[in-house]
């Protein structure tokens, strides 16, 4: 579930609806971050691998979107800020899971750009602005095919093991 | 002491050090509500003292760039005043676990609201031991079954909001890292506020918390106060609400005192300014007690 406050979408200009997909694809590129560390840190290198590489598309695409907004709007102060939106693209913080597999990690990904989706899907009947709904048919459009970029990386990966997570002891560590 | 420049962002409070908290933890984003919330503040990391007990939460100092000091079981409190009172000019906040804040720790909170320091105590919330792999704690369930309950437990929970409304704090807030941009304003607030400012924040243990208690669940069923229309200045309705603890997550500020009583340690200058006129030089201090 994905949460913006305080948006009115009706009143986005396109400047502010660029410089809310960066904050978007900024929040997915850190929180992505933070969990190839998590993963790190307890042993579970081949989702770590994934979350790092999916910290990497976001960053991608939040320079995109970034060098567009410094193209059409230059250094115009910006009315967004990352306190009005929250786990838009992200994973969700209990997404992550000590001993995830890939597929685990790769699902993660997938209800992201799903729920990213829908968050486009949502906004885009209250938008007027004609350049704005471009935009975010654009964005709903690119989440579409991440998904199938996802679904492809998932179709290539063995069956998970049949011992879950649940199996595996990871307790807290002790001082 | 102003808000003073350098202006740092979040990840100016961000340590090298990686949290070791299990994935899937609360406190991931309790300690990213607290970066934010001090870049919002505006004083730099060298500004800070950060103080915590022992437990799984209490790690969050060694995570952030201020000066940090993982103390002693339940002692966060007592050192963070010890801290503030030997330099007010610091921003002292403590931190730890409900365990570590209402059990071993519990003898030390009504002290310190009593004095009124100007502190922030954040505690994060899970109800229950999750370093010490699952046992009951202060605000576990009634009926719950851990490792020390086999059957449930038979004890009532501390109700935390109520604990510190009961001993007068004048500033009480609830938040959960399932709106963390709610915990982070919330986290500032409490920051900015002029004496003892508590959080209790709602932080689920993914290990051995309950499903019912897990980030998801907040999401789905927390009641911000800002949509109820609250007012954080009436203390009654701020008790009636903290009655809820424990089967409604209200979440915002419950009570924030609008005339904010002196801090303790405005107090002690006062007092030190006072006295120190007829105070006797040092070599003489063995005077006082030779006299007749």
């Amino acid at each position: 579930m994905s949460t913006t406050k305080g948006i009115d979408f009706s009143r986005l200009s396109l400047k502010d609806a660029l410089d809310l997909a960066v904050l978007i694809e900024e929040e997915a590129k850190e929180r992505y971050e933070e969990f190839a560390e998590q993963m790190e840190v307890h042993h579970t290198p081949e989702a770590a691998r994934f979350f790092r590489f999916m910290s990497g598309n976001e960053e991608k695409h939040r320079a995109e979107l970034a060098a567009r907004r410094k193209s059409l709007f230059g250094s115009a102060p910006s009315t967004v800020s990352r306190n009005m939106l929250f786990d838009v693209e992200a994973p969700e913080y209990d997404e992550a899971r000590a001993f995830m597999t890939a597929r685990a990690a790769l699902q993660s990904a997938m209800r992201s750009e799903q729920k990213a989706h829908a968050f486009f899907v949502g906004a885009l009947p209250a938008i007027r602005d004609r350049d704005v709904r471009a935009l975010f048919d654009e964005l709903r459009e690119e989440e579409i095919e991440h998904q199938h970029l996802v679904q492809v990386e998932l179709d290539k990966l063995p069956p998970d093991p049949r011992l879950g997570t649940a199996d595996f002891a990871d307790e807290p560590v002790a001082h | 002491m102003q808000a003073t420049a350098p202006v740092c962002a979040p990840k100016d409070f961000k340590s090298e050090l990686k949290p070791i908290w299990c994935p899937g933890c609360g406190d991931y984003g309790v300690v990213q509500a607290i970066y934010r919330a001090l870049a919002n503040v505006g004083r730099p990391p060298h500004e800070i003292a950060f103080v915590s007990g022992i437990g799984c939460s209490s790690r969050i100092p060694g995570y952030t760039t201020a000066y940090g000091f993982n103390s002693v079981h339940g002692r966060a409190l007592p050192i963070a005043q010890g801290i503030k009172l030997a330099n007010p000019d610091l921003l002292v906040l403590a931190a730890g676990g409900d365990g570590d804040g209402f059990s071993i720790g519990g003898g030390h909170v009504p002290h310190t609201v009593r004095r009124n320091p100007d502190i922030t105590y954040i505690v994060m919330d899970n109800q229950i031991y999750g370093l010490t792999k699952g046992q009951l704690s202060p605000t576990s369930p009634k009926g719950l079954k851990t490792v020390t309950s086999a059957y449930g437990s038979l004890e009532n929970p501390v109700n935390p909001l109520m604990y510190m409304l009961s001993y007068g704090a004048p500033f009480v807030a609830q938040g959960t890292p399932a709106d963390l941009p709610g915990l982070a304003a919330m986290i500032e607030e409490a920051i900015r506020y002029p004496g003892f400012a508590f959080v209790n924040v709602q932080s689920p243990c993914v290990t051995y918390g309950e499903e019912e208690q897990q980030i998801k669940a907040h999401k789905a069923h927390m009641k911000p106060l800002a949509d109820l229309a609250h007012d954080p200045s009436d203390l009654l309705k701020a008790f009636d609400l903290s009655q809820a603890y424990g089967t409604e997550l209200y979440t915002g500020v419950l009570y924030r005192n609008p005339a904010p009583p002196p801090t303790f340690e405005a107090l002690a200058r006062a007092r030190q300014a006072e006295l120190m006129p007829h105070a006797l030089p040092r070599e003489r201090i063995l005077d006082l007690f030779l006299q007749e």
